[in-house]
């Protein structure tokens, strides 16, 4: 039997997917797996800004490109604003396709803050997706406003002073849903399936639309990339990444967790908190400390399943013969 | 002007001029273990594989593989002591699969619908191979042989087919008409010839079947009970639980007797507990050396005989003493009048050695008026007596060949040493194998070692919990001599119980890798890849993260050194 050629079967793949091999992403990178998932959920029809970051840069060693949809980059603090710019074109020209904003949680939380909230104010029909790897990861791992509490980064470096980052990871959900947009969610490389559901959603929506993917760097956090996919479902299913989504501002679905998991499942797996398992007080407190986040998150969205459910965080990513559940 | 469509790329431009997998340090491969229920079956057979065939909607391909090792399934599914269900990695993890009752779907649905063996007739002048012995070693080797060309014929003194399956297995476990479906659809294959009521030493000798066969394959069975007494002291009534059984079997019937202890901790010893129920002995106790099984889980030194068949004698009112020992037959002139029993344990003993020890002070008098022993059968050397050496069983090596003596195999029960239906018909497939290579004149096959599965090298977090399909069960009240007592779980169950499968070792079709693979070096076959998967690596951009391998449900991934 001889076996089609593998380019020939690379060019005959069963999915759309806006992401070409050959980036140079880290072993094991969760954005880079994200956003192949948002490419093929949103399909061939998109725009893409992209502001300056991790993806941008891995996805464009020049003279090359990873995208095989039209893609735009300006800078870093902009992607809301090209993003409002390219559709506002499309509108002019009378055109469906819809504008898509790719961009880190450097360039979403804090640098590109205003742009995206300009975005959202004036409505733009545009989704826009946060890989949100909680640090500056291109630039060599500074603390962001996404950095968890506790985390250690180049810029809130674990030791004597503290115990790695001082202050919380912001909400940046609810600050996006305070805009009154249509929708906004939280998703999780670790859920496939929920992940391009929620891209779907979005798609279809006239409006601003805002996803935040969490998406874990094995250089930052610190653990194999080998196991990217295992720490981004435990995020979940500890309930300090919570999935979530807003209508309006209104909490419309959450992922059930239906075996709730200690928070140190999670922090164990990573070395950005390794500080946390020696022998000391402090890093007790922290860890009492994160584990109370986490259950207030799970008090706020009603995060804890009271029965088995396809869609919880247990059934949402069963295996079936043939696929099925990719569906 | 060229258009460009949507989700076209410029070729010059593209990263996939740029060879990531030039980075990589260790290779995503896809490699197949062996399921532990493969590896556990006496018979070889792959229920992995053939519940695959099931869970992709094709019974029909599902039973063609089982039979592939295993010629009988609608009766295995019903006797087997389904050592693949001991074994399944699932049953740590909630519940084992139901695989032989899925087995038995098989079986029972090749018969109804007369599914073709997918065999072809053997040429006219193939070699013949002479068989002794029709029970399912016997039929077994006469299958096999069919597979790869050669002829049999079958010799057995019974007028019909199946061996110790009809003569000491009681309908409610085995209906007789199913039995005879599936033995005489075997039978009716072009290439098996079928000879009733030959008898080896009698009707045919061994010297005349040596010269005029290409090969000959001895499963004559244990047709003789094993001396019994204690101490030396026999009852002068003493009857032995396999003649007894087999009595009750044909004849319907048993001596008059009121209260029976039975000694032995098989198969036979519970058949005939509950073959005397039935025939009206009030008081039925089994006693037996070795430990009962609890809550389903065989502990050390457990009795072999079928837990669900003990669990079934205990519902119907058999009393079982375990961990006991006979010390001394309590006798009226030569009649029993009961036994005295003695506490025991297999134990390490200070000598360092393992061995029963009976505690003393522990003595109770068992008052019955038949001890029957059950303790185990030996070859009936009438017609084979320069093989066995005075020996109780035949000495072979791992196929089957009688020792010192090339081109003669034997097996089944007469082989010693287990004495179930399934290694009988692995001991069949086996000797087959190596006569197949021995009527070409060529060494026996080399011994296939897989890898074994385990539990940890699956990643559970894919699967869900899922109860396992019961069969139905006749009440007490209503179990007689022939009705069957386990129903079927019919073809829904069987569909259920494969879409359980873990798929150990195996690729399950599921899209991890190609859904989680950050760098689409994953990619999906139209058809099978050639290793049997539904997945290719590309090597030119897997940056061999390990991702896939660490995601993957079964365990079919695994990363080699890079070379």
């Amino acid at each position: 039997m001889s076996e089609q050629p593998i380019a020939d079967l690379r060019r005959h793949q069963p999915r759309f997917s806006g992401l070409e091999s050959g980036h140079r992403a880290c072993t094991g990178c969760g954005e880079a797996l994200g956003a192949r998932l948002v490419t093929e959920a949103a399909g061939p029809d998109v725009l893409v800004a992209n502001a300056t970051g991790c993806l941008e840069v891995f996805t464009t060693a020049w003279p090359q490109s990873s995208w095989r949809v039209p893609w735009l980059h300006s800078l870093f603090e902009n992607a809301g604003a090209i993003a409002s710019g390219m559709e506002a074109a499309l509108k002019a020209q009378g055109r469906p396709t819809k504008v898509l904003a790719f961009a880190g949680d450097g360039g979403t939380f804090d640098i590109g803050f205003q742009a995206l909230s300009g975005m959202l104010e004036r409505d733009h029909n545009v989704l826009y997706v946060c890989y949100d790897n909680e640090a500056y990861m291109n630039t060599g791992i500074q603390r962001s406003s996404s950095t968890p509490h506790a985390a250690t980064t180049t810029t809130s470096p674990a030791g004597k002073a503290r115990m790695g980052k001082r202050h919380l990871k912001k909400d940046i959900v609810s600050i996006i849903a305070a805009h009154h947009v249509a929708y906004a969610a939280t998703a999780s490389v670790a859920y496939p399936s929920d992940l391009r559901k929620k891209v779907r959603r979005a798609m279809a929506v006239e409006g601003a639309t805002f996803l935040q993917v969490h998406s874990p760097c094995p250089l930052g956090w610190g653990h194999d990339g080998a196991v990217s996919i295992e720490v981004a479902r435990l995020a979940v299913q500890t309930g300090l990444f919570p999935l979530v989504e807003l209508e309006r501002g209104s909490l419309t679905g959450v992922m059930p967790i239906r075996e709730v998991r200690p928070v140190r499942d999670y922090l164990r797996a990573q070395k950005r908190f390794v500080h946390l398992f020696a022998d000391d007080p402090r890093a007790r407190e922290e860890l009492d400390h994160i584990q109370a986040l986490a259950d207030h998150n799970i008090e706020r969205y009603g995060l804890r399943g009271d029965r088995p459910d396809a869609l919880d965080s247990e059934g949402a990513d069963t295996v079936r013969r043939g696929g099925a559940r990719w569906a | 002007m060229t258009t460009m469509t949507r989700g076209a790329y410029a070729l010059p431009g593209t990263t996939l001029n740029y060879h990531t997998g030039s980075w990589r340090v260790q290779r995503p491969e896809h490699r197949h273990r062996a399921a532990p229920c493969h590896h556990a079956c006496p018979a070889g057979e792959d229920a992995q594989a053939w519940l695959a065939l099931i869970a992709e909607g094709n019974r029909r391909a599902a039973w063609e593989k089982l039979i592939e090792a295993n010629p009988l399934p609608a009766i295995t599914g019903r006797v087997c002591h389904h050592p693949c269900e001991s074994a399944c990695n699932r049953s740590q993890y909630d519940e084992a699969i139901a695989i032989h009752a899925c087995e038995r779907v098989l079986g029972d649905e090749a018969i109804a619908n007369n599914w073709r063996y997918p065999v072809d007739a053997p040429s006219g002048n193939a070699p013949v191979v002479a068989i002794v012995g029709a029970g399912p070693a016997g039929l077994s080797c006469a299958w096999h042989l069919l597979r790869h060309g050669i002829k049999s014929v079958l010799f057995d003194e019974l007028p019909q087919a199946g061996g110790t399956l009809g003569t000491a297995i009681p309908a409610y476990r085995l209906p007789r008409d199913l039995l005879a479906a599936e033995t005489g659809r075997l039978l009716e294959l072009s290439g098996i010839d079928f000879r009733p009521l030959h008898r080896l030493g009698r009707d045919i000798s061994l010297d005349q079947l040596r010269q005029e066969y290409a090969g000959v394959f001895l499963a004559p069975g244990n047709q003789r009970s094993r001396e019994w007494s204690v101490d030396g002291v026999t009852p002068r009534d003493l009857h032995v639980g396999l003649d007894l059984l087999k009595e009750w079997v044909s004849v319907g019937d048993v001596p008059p007797m009121t209260s029976a202890a039975i000694v032995g901790g098989g198969n036979t010893a519970v058949d005939l507990a509950r073959a005397l129920k039935r025939a009206g002995v009030a008081q039925v106790h089994v006693i037996t050396h070795q430990t009962l099984p609890r809550d389903h889980v065989r502990g050390d030194d457990a009795m072999s005989a079928i837990v669900r068949e003990i669990r079934q004698a205990e519902e119907e009112g058999v009393t079982f003493h375990d961990q006991r020992g006979i010390r001394r037959l309590m006798l009226r002139g030569e009649r029993v009048v009961g036994v005295e029993m003695v506490r025991m344990k297999k134990m390490v003993r200070a000598n360092g050695r393992m061995e029963r020890v009976a505690f003393e002070g522990t003595e109770t008098v068992l008052h019955v008026d038949q001890v029957i022993p059950a303790i185990g059968q030996e070859v009936e050397p009438f017609g084979m007596e320069p093989l066995l050496h005075g020996q109780g069983a035949f000495e072979v090596d791992h196929w089957g060949v009688v020792s010192g003596h090339s081109g003669l195999y034997a097996g089944g029960d007469a082989r010693g040493g287990h004495g179930t239906v399934t290694a009988a018909i692995g001991d069949g497939r086996r000797a087959a194998l190596a006569l197949v290579r021995h009527i070409r004149g060529e060494a026996p096959p080399k011994e296939r070692l897989e890898e074994v599965i385990e539990i940890g090298q699956l990643n559970l977090h894919y699967y869900e919990h899922a109860d396992r399909a019961q069969e139905p069960l006749l009440a007490v009240g209503e179990r007689g001599l022939d009705n069957e007592i386990e129903g079927s779980i019919e073809t829904t169950g069987a569909d259920r119980e494969a879409a359980r499968c873990f798929s150990c070792g195996n690729c399950l079709a599921c899209d991890n890798c190609w859904t989680l693979c950050p760098d689409s070096a994953v990619l999906k076959t139209t058809e099978l890849a050639r290793d049997g998967s539904h997945y290719r690596f590309d090597y030119d951009y897997c940056k061999g993260c390990g991702l896939c391998a660490h995601e993957c449900p079964c365990g079919y991934i695994a990363m080699g050194e890079e070379v």
